[in-house]
């Protein structure tokens, strides 16, 4: 009995260390790579949370001093500069990127009718998409010049002189519309792409069925493809959200937040006070607050995702 | 037919895309770089003990003021030292600067900053003293002769605390550039006449400026100089461009004696005399081309030298351009004056804003001071003539000697034109009025800008954003310690008294 006691106990050992290691071995294998992560995600977002309760003015050089909540009291109630760009940003978000997806759906469906040449054209499609933003902006910006831009002397030879166009980048009124037009311009092939992968995954008896039973061009776009098409265009959606929030080079490039601050962003503000006026504390604030609107927005998109695939599937 | 439809739709964007992806023309010291001006030999040095293959990294804004590296790159090997620029965009300098410096990267030995920045760089530590530097033998290697350099650098641009911590390579002043053509006309001066009763002339004041700009602003097909024109004319342009556009205020603001805050940080910013400088600018863009909201220096140059606008205010170096027929199509058709001024008690007061101005000094963090510092002193004493002579930089006039050499600035048609610039030159100096020299200046002067520039746009009224701009002053000298603030704005304050810039 003891022996075989001892025989169990002797043969569980080897068996209780085999579990011990295959419980151990994926947590080895998976460490590196948490700490990596929390080299590069973790320590920085919790450096920045303990930065938002500093006043830290690196043009003095006097040291941090802990000032509890008033980094985020100031943001959110003592500086309309924040909500201006915010504003400004908001716009280009709701404008420039619902143009984006009605513009580049657009394109996705009837480049999904192309039957030869298909990627030729999407190749030369996605061109604007693979500039750099801030080459982006240096174009606009010779495009858009009031005086020697091409866009101005089209209109008016077009026009026989009878439309002068704006002083796009300087005009108060039109300013962040060339702006947005900027953005409209590089990324509505991304919503093309997005779109039309969505497309090409669609399965075709849906439509063959909506074709037999007599439905128009239109009402299968309305009834069926788009539908189905709606998670997809969500997704894309919010990336582009997501990318314009952050929206900088352009405005870097084309109008410095100006005339006034009419095309301040948000991310360009942020700039301003990290890396020109070195307010550590306070950009940190605002960092922080702007990542609570996204994770907002980007949860509330990604909840109706999945409603809308949910429809969709059933 | 429906392959063919979306083929056309798909291809009308192509066409779009493409057109929009145009490329552009190079620009930066390489493109200004072919023409190395003509060695003077007014300047005597001499080359230091050979280092020993160092590398010396120069930072500095892109652009054509990085060129003199590119003239004088044969120079550079006969002392040991190999260059590697690192250019930043203009409005990029401080910020790439100091974030370097805040890192502690010691990626530059070299750097090339706006002098407003000094007391930020020197009092947090960045910069290496160079007065041990400067008293190095033999004299011919170490020496810049600051005693050379005008007062209002040297002593504003050079020094923190009584230390110099910088050279000067751009002494930066304003000055009013128009066109002679234009006012020596006839037909002109008599139309001048009848309509305002006076005799056309160059503006004096801030007043005669609108009315003026309002002269010689015409439209398409109208006649100006008994010239058709094919295009619409405009009477003045503007630094309107997020940026610097405060200058373009404090030019108009500055005549009033007033100065950015009193002895105790209250801003004086927003008084009645401010308020209607103000007016007067965002009043003058009526004269201006409709763009003008979009001009920094480069568009405002380009508006003269183009032939589309009679006068503009601009820094001290594009009269040179002006007279440089591959850069300008009015050659020999500008001429230069001091800044217009305010009547006060029967005479006209002129105050030139002396904004930006370059520096260069030694990163405290270089590895290589000594050959840092020589180098600094290569271009910003050795082969100053040449660079400030130049039409290839937009470096200017900052030490005696520049004056002495006329013969130097080769672009000028005559050396008694280039005479008659540098005497226009040192009347702008003399007008000189400083940035504000405190640390802080990035954001007591992009808030001024922001509200100037927001005037400009029609968001608020002069009064409006002066009002915001004192209370956003207020709001960051408390930030950034009252107290400690008072005491550099007095440092700053006697600084300007001893450059001759305040009494």
């Amino acid at each position: 009995m003891a022996l075989r006691l001892g025989g169990e106990v002797a043969g569980a050992r080897p068996r209780a260390e085999t579990v011990r290691w295959s419980r151990r071995t994926p947590v080895l294998m998976v460490l590196p790579a948490v700490v990596v992560l929390a080299a590069i995600t973790l320590f920085p977002l919790l450096f920045t949370l303990r930065l938002t309760v500093l006043s830290w003015e690196l043009t003095t050089g006097f040291p941090p001093q802990f000032i509890g909540l008033q980094n985020f009291a100031r943001v959110l109630t003592q500086d309309p500069r924040f909500w201006n760009a915010m504003a400004n940003t908001g716009m280009l978000v709701a404008v420039g990127v619902g143009l984006q997806a009605v513009i580049g759906t657009g394109l996705a469906l009837e480049l999904n009718r192309l039957r030869g040449g298909r990627a030729l054209v999407l190749s030369l499609l996605l061109i604007p998409v693979m500039i750099a933003p801030v080459i982006a902006g240096f174009q606009f910006r010779m495009i858009l010049n009031d005086q020697y831009g091409p866009l101005n002397y089209l209109l008016d030879a077009l026009t026989f002189g009878r439309v002068r166009g704006f002083a796009w980048l300087a005009d108060p009124r039109v300013a962040l519309w060339a702006v947005m037009a900027t953005d409209v311009w590089q990324w509505t092939p991304f919503m093309t792409l997005v779109v039309l992968a969505g497309l090409q995954s669609l399965p075709g008896q849906l439509l063959e069925a909506a074709e037999v039973d007599g439905a128009t061009g239109l009402q299968a776009l309305r009834r069926v493809t788009l539908p189905l098409l709606l998670p997809v265009i969500v997704i894309g959606v919010l990336v582009r959200f997501m990318d314009t929030f952050k929206l900088f080079d352009i405005v870097y490039q084309l109008t410095g937040g100006g005339p006034g601050n009419v095309t301040e962003t948000i991310a360009y503000y942020t700039y301003l006070e990290g890396f020109k006026f070195f307010s550590l504390g306070y950009t940190a604030a605002m960092s922080f607050v702007q990542l609570v609107v996204i994770t907002i927005v980007a949860q509330v998109f990604l909840h109706y995702q999945k409603r809308v695939r949910g429809g969709a599937v059933a | 037919m429906r392959n063919a439809r979306a083929l056309g739709a798909v291809v009308t964007a192509l066409v779009l895309a493409l057109t929009a992806g145009t490329g552009s023309a190079p620009t930066g010291p390489a493109a200004a770089a072919m023409q190395a001006p003509k060695e003077q030999h007014a300047i005597t040095w001499e080359y230091p003990p050979k280092f020993s293959n160092v590398t010396i990294n120069v930072v500095g804004d892109a652009g054509h003021n990085l060129a003199p590296y590119e003239f004088w790159k044969d120079h550079f090997p006969k002392a040991g030292i190999t260059i590697k620029i690192i250019e930043v965009p203009f409005e990029g300098v401080y910020e790439k600067e100091k974030t370097e410096f805040v890192a502690g990267s010691g990626a530059f030995d070299v750097v090339t900053f706006y002098p407003a920045y000094i007391g930020d760089f020197a009092a947090n530590g960045y910069l290496e003293p160079l007065d041990e530097y400067m008293k190095k033998q033999p004299d011919g290697v170490w020496n810049p002769h600051q005693e050379d350099v005008l007062p209002p650098f040297r002593e504003l641009y050079n020094k923190w605390a009584g230390k110099t911590y910088a050279l000067t390579i751009d002494g930066d002043a304003h000055m009013m550039i128009y066109r002679k053509d234009l006012f020596a006309n006839p037909a002109e001066q008599a139309a001048f006449k009848a309509k305002y009763g006076k005799a056309l002339r160059p503006p004096q004041t801030w007043g005669d400026w609108l009315q003026v700009g309002a002269f010689f602003t015409r439209k398409k097909g109208q006649t100006l100089a008994g010239q058709t024109l094919d295009r619409d004319f405009y009477g003045s342009a503007e630094f309107a461009k997020r940026g610097f556009s405060f200058a373009w205020f404090v030019d108009r603001w500055a005549a009033s004696g007033e100065l950015y805050f009193d002895d105790t940080m209250k801003p004086q910013i927003n008084t009645p005399a401010a308020v209607a400088a103000l007016q007067n600018f965002v009043d003058s863009l009526k004269n201006a081309p409709p763009d003008v909201r979009g001009y920094g220096y480069d568009e405002l140059r380009d508006a003269l030298l183009n032939g589309n606008v009679a006068m503009v205010v601009q820094w001290t170096d594009v009269p040179k351009k002006g007279a440089d027929p591959s850069q300008s199509k009015v050659v020999g058709k500008l001429d230069y004056g001091r800044v217009p001024g305010l009547a006060i008690g029967g005479t006209v007061v002129h105050r030139a804003m002396m904004p930006v101005g370059r520096v260069v000094a030694v990163a405290a963090s270089s590895k290589n001071k000594p050959a840092a510092y020589w180098v600094a002193k290569h271009v910003a004493y050795d082969m100053s003539l040449e660079d400030v002579s130049t039409a290839f930089t937009g470096l200017d006039v900052n030490r005696g000697v520049h004056f002495k050499h006329p013969e130097a600035y080769s672009d000028f048609k005559t050396t008694a034109e280039a005479a008659s610039y540098l005497d226009r030159v040192k009347e702008a100096l003399a007008d000189g009025y400083p940035e504000i020299f405190i640390p802080g200046a990035a954001q007591y002067e992009d808030a001024l800008d922001l509200h100037v520039n927001k005037a400009l746009a029609g968001q608020e009224t002069p009064k409006q954003a002066l009002d915001a701009v004192a209370k956003e002053w207020t709001a960051i000298t408390d930030r950034l310690g009252r107290q400690k603030q008072i005491e550099l704005w007095h440092q700053a304050l006697n600084s300007y008294k001893i450059a001759g810039l305040v009494k």
